[in-house]
């Protein structure tokens, strides 16, 4: 309260009485009133004192309005009145009227009221819940207060309207206001809010607020348009910067896309006002937000990629190449084409094709060193082509090569007609202008890092001086100049660039060391006592010294590591050395440095360090120290140690190289594991095939073996038939059968044979009695010509059997041939087959003395079927006899024929005799009847007995006729 | 790259189901095992092809701590689909569902598509919350069920993509606006809108939500 006071001591007390009373009695009117038009004329009467009496309005009033606030909802105009006058007591924004004095206090006199009115979080939400209303009286008001309130104590506003539901998402639909005034308050509020708050900008960019703001812009004209585009600029900033993922959200969203246009301003450069000067700069600035070197490599370079497509590089590249733009747009597009081509190869090679448009056409680097190396040119602008030119080369091993390959002898143009980049940062090193001298350094310096090769091409670089002289090499002249003490700006450039050089290029290093010169100038500006000014210089060339010994590859005797130690312990202390190694790093200037890429510069003065050396300060002051601090024999001992790791690396390439070639063999077996396993496959089907015919052999084996026991079982001779040749038996069998069968027919015929015989013998004793009794021998003969046909018929069956059985038996032995070769073949096929091939061969032997006791069996039957057709030859031979016997027989039964039909004859003479006599004698009876002389009975009896008699013969007779 | 429409999606679910990872197997197709906490909310975007139309989606992964629920409330209004994930092999994150479920459906315009995913499926053996008892609150409460693993990637294409695929089915249905940005749906730059018919399609559409491939 003692603050209160003094505010008020400050003013006049009468009037402020009088005032302050007034305050007192509207207050009342608005808490106690009943009637709506009272409270609304009272409220109106504060709001308009609220701006001179913020104080005691303040104090007085707050709690009353916020009551209105929330009590009056249903008159906009009363709300209307109490958010302006609420506004009025929080606000900053008017107070340029007042004293200046009071400022000061007027702020924290904001900021309190803000604490009050914060202090129930309700209230902020109330605030919210009014700014849905959609009168103009009331949502105006509201954004303003609410907009003040955020910039006065921004992050506990923020929290209460982060936790408060739909809080954010309801200020969104701010900038969807048909009414300009509140939709640009509307970006105003939001630029508030979102300061400094990553969720709150998240929930922004998820409310479409990317796509409402590129859209204001446009509609505005871009570049051209007013301040609310720089407001909208602000805000697309403000929610970009730092927050990677609206930063991923607004490239995914293609919004990079929509940005080219804002940048198409090239040449009707009809007017730069100060607001579309504004405008563009931010413009600039939200590009590089999207490729700041701090954001994540990633999303850096996917932002490169997508400005190169959509042809964003290129159209702040005709700006670049562009007359008439203002200095400071062109310092900041520079800066901006830097970030966008920085570490990006794809970009990096469009702009080394950049051509400005003179005649005849430069490229745009060498237009741009131009300028850096040129004193009359903007401090800013020099900047920002440094920064250029280090962003063109950073991680470009192409754009390097081509910047140090312009300073070779071999490539300088002798026309002299185009200057190339190499001359311009030459002259730019040894200008008087000490500016041009650090900048073309340190430009050197850039093309130089980390690319070994181009540390030695650089040593190659000869200089013409002056006429009559030899000419010098850069590094000679570099450090000719070191030496000569010029401006600190020179000496520190020309310093980091040999450092930069030296730092792991022991060629270099030795090169250096070669001028006889360097070394003690060195040390002696080391031992020096000089003043502060010279404190980093001193520092500067310690590092350098450090340097020649870490890098230094003891090629050169009388600056070996050692030696050169020895000098620093002697001539300067080892402690001494280290501490004025430590002057850079504790530099004001080092720091800065450090934290950005960016040569950004206050002013000339601070123009000491580049980024990219700091880091090889950072990354050498220990080693260096170490390398000093150690002794001799450390320093050997590391040698040995550094040998042993060379011979391991040796060892480890040597190693590496075999499992190359292993790895190389491996394949290679690998390959004929497969080819292998193809063939293994195939043969293995092969096998298979085989075993399977195998099987087949078998069983035909196995049938056949079952066959052969079979006529094993029908052969009596052979009992051990089990073993038998399956292939044969059958045909024996059959041979045997039909031996068998012949054999009986055999004993048939000798059966029939002797049946003949004895009938033969019948014949011949019937024959014998046939001389006696003609009648017998006639039956008998006839008896044996009938036999004799019989075994006529006989014979030529049996002939004809034998002839048949042996064709069959010539062809039964052709097939036994025939199988005999057969299951030769078969057994000498088996063999080959896998497992089976012994216990087959062993079948197969075994098979073979069954086949040759199976021959013998044949051989046997044949000899047999042989004793048996000799038989038979005998039987025929007694056949024959017999026949010849029958012949004889049939001769003498012809004889006997004969002497028959003679006896028949003289029979029948006598028969007729008889019957003449018998006419006679009938002849005599009837003349004797006829006489009457009775006749004797018993001789016509007589006669009819003689009758009967004769028949019988005939018949007889008959009978021999058939046969 | 063009695109017929744009959709807005949120992930929600208690801390630690695998929202992130679920994102990261979905844009990046890869699984980080080592859990990093997700400070309020981060961003991601993919491109997939429904019905032979290119369809943007962008993906909102919340943080599933309590403290930052409020934060993650406020995205709830914008977005056309909604991935509420639980743990198959924690009983709790399952049994929360119901107040994310309200907390969505107070926040969230009324079309808003819901998936309910069972995550970790490939951790069957300390599996805590069967397949079933998913089945049955999804369809208690008309969500749509799937269970994922962002680990073996198993499922998470089709639990986006199906997402897509309904709320496409909506816009043909006429039941989005899909002029009014603020339901998380966006037609692409140069795109004529197809007037909603074919039902056939949305017939289809729901059917192939419905069936999910079998390997969880």
């Amino acid at each position: 309260m003692n603050f209160l006071r003094g505010v008020m001591g400050g003013q006049s007390a009468g009037p402020q009485h009088t005032e302050a009373e007034t305050i007192q009695k509207l207050c009342d009117r608005v808490a106690s009133s009943t009637l709506l038009d009272d409270r609304r004329n009272a409220v109106r009467a504060l709001k308009s004192l609220s701006k001179k009496y913020r104080l005691e309005v303040g104090i007085q009033a707050m709690e009353h309005l916020i009551h209105v606030l929330q009590t009056d909802r249903s008159d906009s105009e009363i709300i209307g009145y109490a958010l302006d006058t609420l506004y009025n007591i929080i606000s900053n924004d008017e107070e340029e009227e007042v004293e200046e004095n009071s400022t000061r206090q007027s702020e924290d006199l904001g900021s309190q009221f803000t604490e009050i009115f914060i202090k129930q979080q309700e209230n902020v939400t109330l605030l919210l819940s009014l700014l849905e209303e959609f009168d103009f009286h009331v949502r105006w008001p509201g954004v303003k207060l609410l907009t003040s309130l955020l910039k006065q104590l921004g992050p506990q506003v923020q929290q209460i309207i982060l936790v408060s539901p739909m809080g954010v998402s309801r200020l969104m639909d701010l900038l969807a206001d048909s009414r300009e005034v509140i939709r640009n308050d509307g970006v105003l509020l939001l630029q508030a809010l979102t300061r400094s708050n990553g969720a709150i900008q998240k929930i922004v960019a998820f409310e479409n607020a990317f796509e409402r703001l590129l859209d204001i812009i446009t509609e505005e004209g871009n570049s051209d348009g007013g301040i609310v585009v720089e407001d909208c600029l602000i805000l697309l900033q403000n929610l970009l910067k730092n927050n990677n993922s609206n930063q991923n959200f607004f490239k995914e969203g293609s919004y990079i896309q929509r940005m080219k246009p804002w940048f198409e301003v090239g040449d009707d450069n009809s007017g730069w006002s100060a607001q579309k000067v504004t405008n563009l700069h931010l413009m600039l600035q939200l590009v590089r937000v999207l490729v700041s070197p701090t954001n994540p490599p990633g999303a850096t370079s996917s932002c490169q990629k997508a400005m190169f497509q959509c042809g964003l590089l290129q159209q702040l590249c005709t700006i670049l190449m562009a007359t008439g733009v203002p200095a400071d747009i062109l310092t900041e597009t520079i800066n901006t084409v830097s970030e966008v081509i920085r570490g990006c190869q794809v970009n990096q090679d469009y702009f080394a094709f950049v051509n400005a448009p003179s005649n005849p056409p430069r490229p745009a680097i060498v237009v741009l060193l131009m300028s850096m190396v040129n004193e009359r040119q903007p401090f800013v602008l020099r900047c920002a082509v440094l920064y250029c030119f280090q962003c063109f080369l950073y991680k470009n091993q192409k754009g390097q090569g081509e910047i140090v390959s312009t300073l070779l002898p071999s490539t300088i143009d002798a026309t002299g007609n185009s200057v190339s980049a190499g001359q311009l940062l030459c002259g730019g090193l040894f200008s008087t202008d000490s500016l041009s001298n650090w900048c073309a350094a340190v430009a050197l310096a850039h093309a130089l890092q980390e690319n070994a090769t181009q540390k030695e091409q650089l040593l190659r670089v000869q200089l013409a001086t002056s006429i009559g002289n030899p000419p010098v090499s850069l590094l000679q002249q570099c450090t000719n100049i070191l030496s000569q003490g010029s401006k600190i700006q020179t000496r520190v450039g020309l310093l980091m660039l040999l450092c930069t050089w030296l730092s792991n290029c022991p060629i270099a290093v030795t090169h250096f060391l070669h001028n006889s010169a360097n070394v003690p100038f060195l040390t002696g500006q080391i031992a020096e006592n000089l003043g502060e000014e010279e404190q980093l210089v001193q520092g500067l060339c310690a590092l350098l010294l450090g340097i020649s010994i870490y890098f230094n590859d003891n090629s050169l005797e009388s600056y070996m590591k050692e030696k050169l130690k020895q000098l620093i312990e002697k001539r300067i202390g080892k402690e001494n050395f280290i501490e004025k190694l430590g002057f850079i790093s504790k530099h004001e200037l080092y720091s800065r440095a450090s934290q950005k890429p960016q040569p950004n510069f206050p002013s000339p003065e601070y123009m000491i360090f580049d980024h990219e050396f700091t880091k090889l300060v950072k990354e050498l002051e220990g080693v260096i120290t170490k390398a000093i601090y150690k002794s001799s024999e450390e320093d050997k001992k590391e040698e040995e140690v550094k040998k042993t790791l060379e011979q391991h690396d040796s060892i480890v390439t040597h190693y590496k190289n075999m499992i190359r070639e292993q790895d190389l063999q491996l394949e290679e077996l690998r390959q004929q594991v497969s080819t292998l396993k193809c063939q293994n496959e195939q043969l293995q089907t092969a096998v298979t095939q085989q075993v399977s015919q195998i099987q087949q052999h078998k069983d035909q084996y196995n049938l056949l073996k079952v066959q052969l026991g079979k006529d094993n079982q029908h052969q009596v001779s052979n009992s051990d038939g089990a073993q038998m040749n399956g292939i044969q038996p059958e045909e024996i069998g059959r041979l045997r059968e039909e031996i068998k069968e012949l054999k009986s027919n055999q004993e048939l015929l000798q059966s029939q044979l002797a049946e003949k015989d004895s009938l033969i013998e019948n014949l011949k004793s019937s024959h014998t009695s046939s001389g006696m009794n003609e009648q017998s021998s006639a039956t008998a003969s006839a008896q044996d010509s009938e036999q004799v046909a019989e075994l006529k018929q006989e014979l030529a069956t049996l002939k004809s059997q034998l002839n048949s059985q042996s064709v069959e038996i010539t062809k039964l032995q052709t097939e036994k041939q025939e199988l005999l070769q057969k299951s030769e073949a078969f057994a000498k096929s088996v063999p080959v087959q896998g497992e089976s091939e012994t216990i087959i061969a062993a079948k197969t032997t075994d098979v073979e003395g069954r086949l040759s006791a199976l021959l013998q069996e044949t051989k046997e039957l044949k000899n047999e079927i042989k004793a048996l057709s000799e038989e038979r030859i005998a039987i025929k031979e007694q056949l024959d006899s017999s026949n010849s016997t029958i012949a004889i027989l049939q001769n003498e039964k012809n004889q006997l024929e004969l002497e028959i039909t003679d006896s028949k004859k003289e029979q029948d003479d006598l028969l007729v005799l008889l019957a003449d006599q018998d006419q006679k004698i009938l002849s005599l009876k009837n003349k004797l009847k006829d006489l009457g002389h009775p006749v004797e009975e018993e001789d016509e009896l007589e006669s009819g007995d003689q009758e009967d008699e004769d028949d019988e013969i005939e018949d007889g007779g008959k009978d021999q006729d058939h046969i | 790259m063009t695109y017929a429409y744009l959709f807005k999606y949120i992930i929600i679910g208690d801390t630690g189901v695998g929202k992130s990872c679920l994102l990261l197997q979905f844009t990046d197709k890869r699984f980080q095992p080592v859990h990093d906490l997700t400070i309020g909310v981060e961003f991601g975007a993919r491109m997939v092809n429904i019905d032979g139309k290119q369809i943007k989606l962008q993906i909102w992964d919340t943080a599933g701590q309590e403290s930052f629920r409020s934060i993650t409330r406020s995205y709830y209004r914008g977005a056309a689909g909604a991935l509420l994930v639980y743990d198959i092999t924690r009983r709790e994150t399952f049994n929360h569902l119901t107040s994310w479920l309200e907390d969505a459906r107070q926040h969230s315009s009324s079309n808003m598509v819901i998936m309910l995913i069972g995550n970790k499926s490939d951790l069957e053996s300390r599996r805590d919350v069967k397949r079933e008892e998913g089945e049955a609150f999804a369809r208690e409460h008309g969500l749509i069920f799937m269970e994922t693993s962002a680990k073996t990637a198993c499922n998470v294409e089709e639990a986006f993509i199906n997402t897509a695929k309904e709320i496409y089915r909506k816009i043909q249905q006429g039941l989005f606006d899909v002029h009014n940005e603020a339901n998380g749906i966006k037609i692409g730059p140069q795109q004529s809108i197809s007037t909603p018919v074919g039902s056939s399609t949305s017939q289809r559409n729901s059917r192939d939500i419905g069936s999910n491939s079998g390997c969880c």
